[in-house]
């Protein structure tokens, strides 16, 4: 394929030129403050070093937050594998082509909206005295069952709605990669009188496993994005049952101690962690 | 029917009214006084009011964040677009080292975390003087766009079919307008939802936004959460306006984002 001289340079030049200026900037200036004492109230600041890496490691709310992300990222991830290839095999055996059109339409809107939004609209469905998700518990005991006042009960809570805009939206692409297969394997097992649950654990889904684990990527990529979901349904509550990373970072930086430079330093693990280890994770897959 | 397809078909039809309930739910909150909003029993049958989007709609902030959102998305999704389509181009036509990293390296502008992106950001903008400025957000959505634009479209361009393109050389066109008259076109559609997408993620975003204005380049979403932060009464309904607003941009895209989800995956089977 001939492209010509100029056009490869002048057409990829510029986009990654900007993109490598966007990348590299903010992450220098970055490791940069975290190696201070920066607040947001003094500009002057003094180089302390690692002072702010250290400190981390004895900050019992760093390592809260910490295990929290782990466990968000746990959580929603594999609910949302779950949740789209339960979805997408039930669309598949039993939804006509028609229906399968317009399921998917539907599936996808939740994660087109915006998260804030969609965290509205939840956190409104989960209020005690209002709610409608918990109106039966109020019709039938009386109770005003206050779900996101829970740590356990938040962090679902938070996570139900993560994934009410992921798995769905899953669902619909692992359905278009179910009808993309070739159906000889398939009239093959069923003339072997093979069951169709033994069909899809069996033959499918180990067909499809590379594009699963591409996904699988993707959501825990996504799922790294949780502040806004957090930010209105929770803030980190109850006390710090679901705050995140972003979250501590942000309260850190910008709403308690307005101490910028150990924000950075917290962000700037955070992106040595999902950098190194999504890059491994994706290189390794696509070889 | 079998037993199981009916329980799959319930499964299905639950997770439907998932979607659609709290969909509808909201946008009849969107009309509800407060009376009528804040009741033990949900209220289906209510006098509709107009009350909550009025009051949505003149606010003065709610007017200056929509134009807000319009100009820096606009402009980020445009400058993503102009430099991400032909980048994706050659990312999918020609096949070595250096373009192979390029595609790993936009993909892997997502695994940066948005916080490590958004207060190195704003110290930078602070000390520029651009913190708070519409300009600094349409740059640091640049991020976003680029890299999304460029990550969806190499399929679409790796659907065109080669031998349309030779067929043009061997009709004498260059490069640049093999490009503009014959590969861009024959991609369209692919491309415009990719475009679409890159929108729809920059319109949603949240963090950054909040963290890199105060109070001039404000958008729309930070409007919209700020609306629940007035004190204990909560303004439900007009709460519930501004979430209706907020979605309808991005439901009006779900059409094209729908097309190009199936075209994308309909091109892999003709083609095996």
């Amino acid at each position: 394929m001939r492209l010509g001289r100029s056009l490869p340079v002048v057409f990829l030049g510029p986009a990654l030129m900007v993109l490598i200026i966007l990348a590299a900037v903010p992450t220098l200036y970055a490791f940069n403050i975290s190696l201070q004492n920066r607040t947001l109230s003094a500009p002057d600041a003094d180089y302390i070093w690692f002072a702010n890496y250290l400190a981390m490691f004895s900050d019992d709310r760093f390592l809260n937050a910490l295990w929290v992300s782990l466990k968000w990222e746990v959580l929603t991830v594999s609910a949302t594998m779950i949740v789209s290839m339960g979805l997408a095999i039930a669309m598949f055996e039993a939804a006509s082509p028609r229906w399968r059109k317009v399921l998917s339409i539907l599936f996808i809107i939740p994660v087109l909206l915006p998260r804030v939004c969609a965290a509205f609209v939840w956190k409104f469905s989960f209020h005690p005295l209002y709610g409608a998700v918990t109106w039966p518990a109020r019709a039938i005991t009386g109770d005003t069952p206050d779900i996101l006042s829970s740590p356990a009960g938040a962090m679902f809570a938070v996570a139900f709605v993560d994934v009410w805009q992921w798995g769905l939206f899953f669902a619909v692409i692992i359905l278009k990669l179910l009808e993309a297969l070739p159906p000889q394997p398939l009239e093959a097992a069923r003339i072997d009188r093979a069951k169709r649950w033994e069909i899809h654990a069996y033959i499918t889904l180990p067909m499809l496993k590379l594009p699963l684990i591409s996904l699988l990527l993707v959501k825990a990529i996504e799922s790294l994005r949780s502040f806004d979901l957090v930010y209105v349904m929770t803030r980190g509550g109850p006390g710090v049952a679901t705050e995140t990373l972003d979250m501590y970072a942000y309260s850190q930086g910008f709403i308690e101690a307005g101490n910028i430079s150990y924000a950075s330093g917290m962000a700037v693990v955070m992106l040595v962690l999902t950098v190194v280890m999504f890059t491994v994770i994706w290189k390794r897959l696509n070889q | 029917m079998k037993p199981v397809t009916f329980v799959l078909r319930l499964v299905l039809v639950i997770a439907a009214l998932l979607v659609v309930l709290p969909l509808v739910w909201t946008l009849l909150n969107a009309f509800k006084t407060n009376a009528d909003l804040l009741v033990s029993t949900p209220k289906l049958i209510f006098t509709p009011v107009w009350d909550n989007m009025e009051y949505v709609l003149n606010r003065r902030s709610v007017a200056r964040a929509l134009v807000n959102s319009l100009v820096i998305c606009g402009w980020a999704v445009v400058l993503g677009a102009v430099l991400g389509v032909p980048a994706a181009y050659v990312i999918a036509r020609v096949k070595n080292r250096i373009t192979q990293e390029a595609q790993f390296f936009a993909l892997s502008l997502r695994f940066l975390p948005p916080v490590a992106v958004a207060i190195p950001m704003m110290v930078i903008w602070l000390g520029l003087g651009l913190y708070d400025s519409r300009v600094a957000l349409i740059i640091t959505y640049m991020t976003i766009t680029v890299s999304i634009t460029i990550w969806l479209s190499i399929p679409a361009f790796e659907r065109v079919p080669l031998a349309i393109e030779e067929a043009a050389r061997v009709d004498r066109l260059g490069p640049y307008a093999t490009f503009f008259r014959i590969a861009l076109p024959v991609a369209k559609l692919q491309v415009l939802s990719a475009i679409a997408f890159s929108f729809i993620l920059v319109w949603n975003e949240f963090l950054l936004a909040m963290m890199l204005t105060t109070s001039r380049a404000k958008t729309l979403p930070i409007i919209a959460s700020e609306m629940s932060q007035l004190g204990m009464s909560v303004p439900w309904g007009i709460l519930n306006a501004a979430v209706v607003l907020l979605s309808l941009p991005p439901l009006i895209l779900l059409a094209l984002v729908g097309a190009g989800l199936n075209s994308a995956f309909s091109a892999k089977t003709s083609q095996e």
